[in-house]
């Protein structure tokens, strides 16, 4: 189903880095990874996971998870655990706690508090955990400034670095305007996955292109690092990668 | 103990499908031809723009379809503008077909389109007489009306209707607003004698439908407390201040979300369905200092709220006005529909009288369309796709030039090249 974008990304470990940043460019949607990744965790056993809903709702990430063959009903309240802000924001209103600066905590701290408190009566009882958050450019959306949310990767990236086995995903759409938080947020992990367009235009057998930076081994004075590029077409239930010259223009 | 269950199929919602591509239940924009482009309509939950044209024309026929849709399919409608006088608008939603005009029309459409294919049948390449024709795109659905532009809809049909209108009534309390004095915040309706009436009819049909939503309003208030209500509303204005700079934004939210809150749109359960449509959002009545911040952030609740229930929602923007205020709000605003769609009209340009482009109004650019509640979007055959305006129908076509009869040894003119792609012709391929 998603094994070989997870292959290509190399997301498709037990364990996995402790940070990872997932760029989206303008006008393309990468949210496919998110529930690709969702759906690894959920079926390894013992791992807890926590999604936090920030552009899509729950069950936009259940209905898109049946596609891929897991149902994340049977998890949720289990191994999964759910922050939808967005839910919590229609059902209250402009009352809404994450529209409010309650006590001088902004949306971020709010937000951090919340993760924090999930992952402090979940993280014992788990072999490993993740959390995975859909997407950072709403906090811009919702009034948080780049000071902000740069502070709060920072905090989930001590978060991780606190724990073994706990691994932060973070999502940031629009990462071409958002430039330089983008790449502050990438330095915090040894991976960067870029979901890109293609350059050349609209083709109906590719959708785009999946750019994998990753931090193999950081010294003092150089970094190594790998770049991989494939190609990827989103399916009705599976998700295709190809490699560059693998498919072409059929005469 | 047997594992025999009952199937118990429910009912859906007046108007709506489920889709049997993406599994989703979708409902028509009320344009056949762009039902067809997104995929047989729009799913629920989703928020479709529309990029206005120049000149607005286009835009506004569009969001009367979608309006006109929910008329015939009995759902609640929302409808709010500061530009426009949301009453007037929904007076002049178009008239529908019956089911005979609309076979009569589609016998003429083939009828025309035959008589076409044997004047000028291919002799050379006759193989391609066997293809369906280039500019047919349009299909038959199972959910949707056809509508006649030139005729406006019975009276009658809008009294049924359970419509909710918003539009600058608060300009008159806006000091008030911000003195943070309590006022009421329930659903404005718009008054009727700011709507010209009809000539000829004593009662509009509008001046009718106000008692029915007062009382509905009513009935929901009856349910609650009163204080309890009176003390949320305080708390909501409050809020509002805090959260939107320009309380019209907090205003409109407050309303759309009062609407979607009711048991009727609440989500699995299948009652009924609620189209929210909002013309010119972000138009110069909307700005301000914070004109950006607010207007990103009212679309990311308005998102928040529409996917959370029963609804769809079609908004129409100028966006070539946005995007000479701030460009960077463009990809931004487009992130947060699941369908952006641009009409380009030739109104005005070079193109207006260009040979190539004589038979269209415009160009129709599909900018995004995202997978919601599924994991793949639908993508239409072509996005080369044009709009013509004809008397009766908006029509949405697979964009083609003429064929050139005569040799010439002319470069092709630079407003047709580039048209056809998406892509930047200088860039490599990717692949």
């Amino acid at each position: 189903m998603a094994t070989s974008v997870l292959l290509a990304c190399g997301l498709n470990e037990q364990k996995l880095p402790g940070f990872v940043h997932i760029s989206e460019e303008s006008n393309v949607d990468g949210s496919f990874l998110i529930s690709c990744i969702l759906g690894q965790r959920l079926r390894i056993s013992n791992a807890g996971t926590l999604l936090v809903c920030l552009q899509h709702h729950y069950q936009h990430y259940f209905n898109a998870g049946m596609r891929l063959g897991y149902n994340t009903n049977i998890f949720q309240g289990k191994t999964l655990g759910v922050i939808d802000v967005l839910s919590d924001m229609a059902g209250e209103g402009l009352a809404s706690k994450w529209l409010r600066q309650s006590e001088g905590q902004t949306l971020t701290d709010q937000l951090v508090e919340d993760i924090r408190a999930q992952v402090e009566s979940n993280y014992a009882s788990r072999n490993s955990y993740t959390v995975l958050i859909d997407n950072l450019s709403i906090l811009f959306n919702l009034g948080a400034s780049k000071l902000q949310v740069q502070q709060f990767c920072q905090d989930l990236a001590a978060l991780a670095k606190e724990r073994d086995n706990l691994t932060v995903i973070t999502k940031l759409s629009n990462s071409d305007i958002y430039q330089l938080t983008d790449n502050n947020v990438a330095k915090l992990g040894q991976v960067r996955i870029q979901v890109l367009r293609l350059k050349s235009g609209v083709f109906r057998e590719v959708d785009g292109k999946l750019l994998i930076e990753r931090v193999l081994d950081e010294g003092n004075y150089a970094c190594e690092e790998t770049r991989k590029e494939v190609l990827y077409k989103v399916n009705d239930r599976n998700v295709k990668v190809f490699t560059p010259g693998e498919i072409g223009v059929k005469v | 103990m047997t594992s025999f269950r009952k199937r118990t199929v429910q009912k859906p919602i007046r108007g709506t499908r489920t889709s049997p591509h993406t599994a989703q239940v979708i409902t028509s924009s009320g344009n056949p031809y762009l039902d067809v482009v997104i995929g047989g309509g729009l799913p629920m939950g989703s928020i479709c723009l529309i990029e206005e044209d120049r000149f607005m024309t286009h835009a506004k026929v569009l969001a009367k379809y979608f309006l006109a849709e929910g008329v015939l399919s009995k759902q609640e409608i929302f409808l709010g503008s500061l530009d426009d006088l949301p009453a007037e608008m929904l007076r002049c939603l178009p008239k529908p077909l019956t089911e005979l005009e609309t076979e009569v029309e589609q016998q003429e459409e083939q009828q025309a389109q035959g008589a076409g294919g044997t004047e000028n049948g291919l002799r050379i390449a006759w193989r391609y007489n066997d293809l369906p024709l280039v500019n047919s795109e349009h299909a038959t659905a199972k959910i949707g009306h056809h509508f006649n532009l030139m005729e406006q809809m019975d009276s009658m049909m809008l009294y049924y209707a359970n419509t909710t209108m918003w539009d600058d009534n608060y300009k008159g309390i806006l000091e008030l607003f911000k003195s943070s004095s309590p006022t009421p915040s329930t659903l404005e309706q718009q008054p009727v004698e700011d709507a010209p009436p009809i000539p000829g009819e004593e009662n509009t049909p509008l001046e009718k439908t106000q008692p029915q939503e007062e009382n509905s309003a009513n009935n929901n208030n009856n349910n609650n407390s009163s204080s309890v209500t009176s003390s949320t509303k305080t708390g909501s204005q409050e809020s509002q201040s805090q959260v939107f700079h320009n309380a019209r934004y907090g205003n409109l939210l407050n309303d759309i979300q009062h609407l979607l809150r009711d048991e009727s749109f609440v989500a699995g359960t299948k009652k009924n369905l609620c189209r929210v449509c909002l013309t010119s959002l972000g138009s110069p009545l909307w700005y301000d200092e914070h004109f950006g911040e607010d207007l990103i952030k009212f679309l990311t609740l308005l998102m928040a709220s529409v996917r959370n229930c029963n609804s769809v929602c079609l908004i129409t923007m100028p966006m070539h006005l946005i995007a000479k205020y701030d460009a960077s709000l463009v990809p931004k605003i487009r992130q947060l529909v699941d369908y952006a769609i641009e009409l380009e009209s030739f109104a005005g340009s070079e193109r207006e009288t260009h040979p190539a482009f004589k038979e269209y109004s415009g160009l129709l650019h599909l900018h995004k369309m995202s997978a919601l509640n599924t994991l793949a979007v639908h993508m239409p055959d072509t996005t080369d796709l044009a709009f013509k305006l004809r008397r009766k129908k908006f029509v949405i076509e697979k964009f083609h030039l003429p064929p050139e009869l005569q040799e010439s040894t002319a470069k092709p003119d630079s407003c047709i090249s580039g048209v056809l792609s998406n892509s930047n012709a200088s860039a490599s391929l990717d692949f």
